[in-house]
């Protein structure tokens, strides 16, 4: 039996960074979509991407994750170049993107027990249920995902990160298609994570969910400027009046 | 996010228990069984029969088989003008890219969407997921193979024997397997951008040397291009498996290439990465979609895989003053059209090109047989209305957009109705114009191509709207895999009315002669055609005439 740990309440000088980009510049092929961004983000810590449409935020994400080539520069994870062909990589970092795919003939819990299984959790079944209940899908867990509104399929895409062992969540604008009360919910449950010691990369929109959630924050642009949640919130208020 | 673990799954429990799972709910009852039977049953018989009127038309033209009436040369005296060597070597050069381009599209090395999205985050070797995908593809090249080189041996070889053609066939799986491989490889090691590009640019070459050749030779008299000249072309490696067909043993070293590349890309299977297997997944659904809509711009589209700049030059006028809101709506409707048809030169382009086809099947040696015209007309005009369809099944897929008009749901099927019917009329003008300039049919065929054009074009409305299938109904166990019921049904409907609309010509064009009952029976066929081919589907809520159920907006007359 093996246990997918983290580093929880070490004091900062001891934690290790669990993503560290260098120099790292997004995009596809050899055309970068935004500017140079340099950042590390350990253990405990919660990093939110902030900015307008069509910056490059989730560009960013998909390379730190090494589902894209980056332009330039190098992302490590736990001090690695990321591969995601690794098994390490796969046991550690939970990514959660907008893939609305699902089996069409697989229920709710079927999906996420392949997850869970998959991940070699022990106790499959208490921990889907639990996880079930918290999203709001416990009525819907025999249910086939295209039965399901969007935003229901959207909890149980966010509900399969939860489901499986993780030292890095990453997540690209998780309030999508998330009413208020889930909003909150899953925000407050997020910041309980990360206080716990979670790494947290998240590209949000949502000031509310930033300020509940992120311990620091990166505007991402032409150029890339570091800053504070409040200030992060404050920027994206000011690009969206209408932002909940 | 600290959990207790113990033992994972293997990738290969993972698959098998998302496979069971899937099969084991499916509910469809017999009736849906013997249904979707029935259709396979169809479809194959169909198949068969035209493979059959192939096989039959190649050996009688070449003198090998008994001729009769029905395979008698339907192009006049002194009009074949390409070699059946030039056209065979072409025609296996133009598969051959076909097929590597198809292939490096969707990657030999593949998985479905959701495969990717729940399957490629577990802590699990992943040659498990995609090891058994690899092998059972390389069925597939195995079958084209087979498909092409079977009915082309049997028809060209002077003494087809069993032997032979099984060696031929062995060396026709080689070059399968070896363009398998090559994509594989290529797959594999993130590597031969430039061999896709090239295998695009002989795909379109390749065929239209053939119907240049035939436009040539058709007025160069004593200059024209002779066999001799064109011999080489049967060294061409693509070519091989015809040179087994007629006694060569050497090709058959092309089985050993392949399988030697075979093995290198399953050593290195597991190098693949995520990125790469997420892109042929969404690249395969692409074209496993467009293949349900048999639809020939989808299909190149999903094949080409090049992302579209976004802009364009055309500009129509959409905004119309004057008139009555019914007028001005109307004309906006086919603006919208007329502008999305032009924005897409392409699809106009294989329009053309399809037009073509058959003029130049007749004028290639020893193949103006009748039946085959034929058969290649139905493909033809089939793919042409299909390429002529694309505002009618965005229509289709986005039912907002035409809802914005404020006309009722006939109208504006009619409304698209009228770009298809145009262009298939164009279209059979051309092209039966292109067959009597190469001595095939008489001006009688030419007219009575074009009275079906208009039903053509109702062909391209049906095809276009036709119900997809209902994936809340009943799934049907499949060796692949659940399937809904009426999947396979759905992708009859459009190419059965392409069908009837042709009937009349078809049957004139194998029989020799235009009677003049044909005339009747075909405007009689193109009425029809056009009142199944726009009648709007009232969904089952549906008590008013007005759009998807609501009710009708008055119009200011």
């Amino acid at each position: 039996m093996s246990k997918a740990t983290n580093s929880p309440k070490k004091p900062p000088s001891q934690r290790k960074d669990v993503v560290r980009a260098e120099k790292l510049q997004a995009g596809y092929g050899t055309k970068s979509v935004c500017g140079v961004a340099s950042f590390s983000l350990q253990s405990g810590q919660a990093l939110a991407l902030v900015g307008p449409n069509g910056a490059g935020k989730s560009t960013v994400v998909k390379t730190v994750v090494g589902q894209l080539e980056a332009v330039s520069g190098t992302a490590l994870i736990h001090g690695v170049k990321v591969d995601d062909r690794t098994l390490d990589f796969r046991r550690e970092v939970a990514v959660v993107f907008d893939d609305d795919a699902f089996f069409p003939a697989l229920t709710v819990e079927e999906h996420l027990a392949i997850v869970s299984a998959g991940h070699g959790v022990e106790d499959v079944e208490e921990v889907i249920a639990s996880e079930l209940e918290f999203f709001g899908l416990k009525a819907l867990a025999t249910s086939r995902p295209y039965n399901l509104s969007s935003g229901q399929r959207r909890r149980m895409l966010l509900a399969s990160a939860f489901v499986r062992p993780r030292s890095l969540l990453v997540l690209d604008e998780p309030e999508q298609r998330l009413d208020t009360a889930m909003r909150h919910r899953l925000a407050t449950r997020l910041r309980a994570e990360v206080d716990a010691g979670l790494a947290l990369l998240v590209v949000t929109h949502d000031p509310e969910f930033l300020t509940t959630v992120a311990t620091k924050a990166l505007f991402i642009a032409d150029t890339v400027h570091p800053m504070t949640p409040a200030q992060a919130a404050a920027a994206i208020a000011s690009e969206n009046p209408h932002a909940e | 996010m600290t959990m207790q673990t113990s033992q994972r799954f293997s990738a290969r429990e993972i698959r098998q228990y998302t496979f069971k799972v899937g099969l084991s709910r499916t509910e469809g009852g017999i009736m849906e069984l013997v249904s979707e039977a029935y259709t396979f049953v169809l479809g194959g018989l169909t198949l068969l029969t035209m493979a059959g009127a192939i096989i039959v038309g190649l050996r009688n033209s070449l003198g090998v088989g008994h001729v009769s009436v029905l395979n008698a040369s339907a192009v006049a005296p002194g009009f074949h003008s390409v070699t059946l060597l030039q056209a065979s070597a072409t025609v296996l050069l133009t598969l051959a890219a076909a097929l590597l381009a198809v292939e490096m599209t969707v990657g030999p090395i593949t998985m479905t969407v959701p495969q990717t999205a729940w399957w490629l985050g577990l802590p699990v070797r992943r040659r498990g997921f995609i090891q058994p995908g690899f092998l059972k593809s390389l069925v597939w090249p195995a079958a084209a193979a087979v498909v092409v080189v079977v009915p082309m041996a049997l028809g060209m070889a002077a003494e087809p024997s069993p032997g032979r053609i099984a060696l031929a066939t062995l060396c026709g799986i080689g070059l399968g397997w070896l363009l398998f491989g090559i994509a594989a490889w290529c797959q594999v090691t993130n590597s031969g951008k430039w061999v896709k590009n090239l295998v695009g640019v002989v795909t379109l070459v390749a065929p239209l040397t053939l119907v240049a050749t035939a436009l040539y030779n058709n007025d160069a008299g004593a200059s024209a291009i002779t066999g001799a000249q064109t011999a080489w072309l049967e060294y061409l490696p693509t070519s091989w498996p015809l040179l087994v067909a007629g006694g060569a043993m050497w090709p058959l070293v092309m089985v050993l290439f392949a399988l030697l590349l075979l093995a290198a890309v399953w050593w290195n299977l597991e190098r693949i990465t995520t990125a790469q297997l997420k892109a042929s997944a969404a690249a395969g659904a692409y074209v496993a979609g467009s293949l349900m809509s048999m639809d020939a711009s989808e299909l190149s589209k999903s094949l080409g895989g090049g992302a579209s700049s976004g802009t364009s030059r055309v500009r129509l006028r959409l905004v119309f003053h004057g008139g009555t809101v019914f007028s001005r709506s109307v004309k906006t409707l086919l603006s919208t059209h007329a502008t999305m048809a032009l924005r897409s030169p392409v699809s106009l382009l294989r329009v053309l090109v399809l037009a073509a086809i058959p003029a130049s099947l007749a004028a290639v040696e020893f193949l103006g047989n009748a039946v085959l015209i034929a058969v290649v007309l139905y493909l033809c005009a089939h793919f042409a209305a299909t390429s002529l369809g694309a505002t009618a099944r965005f229509a289709n897929g986005n039912p907002a957009v035409d809802m914005l008009m404020p006309l009722p749901a006939r109208i504006v099927r009619r409304v698209h109705y009228v770009l298809p019917a145009v262009g298939m009329t164009v279209w059979a003008a051309v092209c039966f114009g292109l067959l009597l300039a190469l001595g095939v049919g008489s001006p009688s065929l030419l007219v009575l191509a074009v009275l079906a054009g208009p039903a053509l074009g109702a062909a391209t409305l049906r095809a276009a709207f036709r119900p997809a299938p209902d994936w809340n109904m009943p799934a049907i166990a499949s060796a692949s895999g659940p399937i809904p019921t009426g999947a396979v049904r759905a992708f009859l409907v459009g190419p059965d009315l392409t069908l009837i609309s042709l009937l009349p010509v078809l049957i004139c064009l194998i029989s020799g002669g235009v009677p003049f009952v044909a005339f009747p029976a075909q405007l009689g066929l193109t009425l029809l055609a056009f009142a199944w081919g726009t009648h709007v589907r009232k969904p089952k809520s549906a008590k008013s005439g007005g759009l998807f159920g609501l009710p009708p907006v008055p119009v200011e007359k």
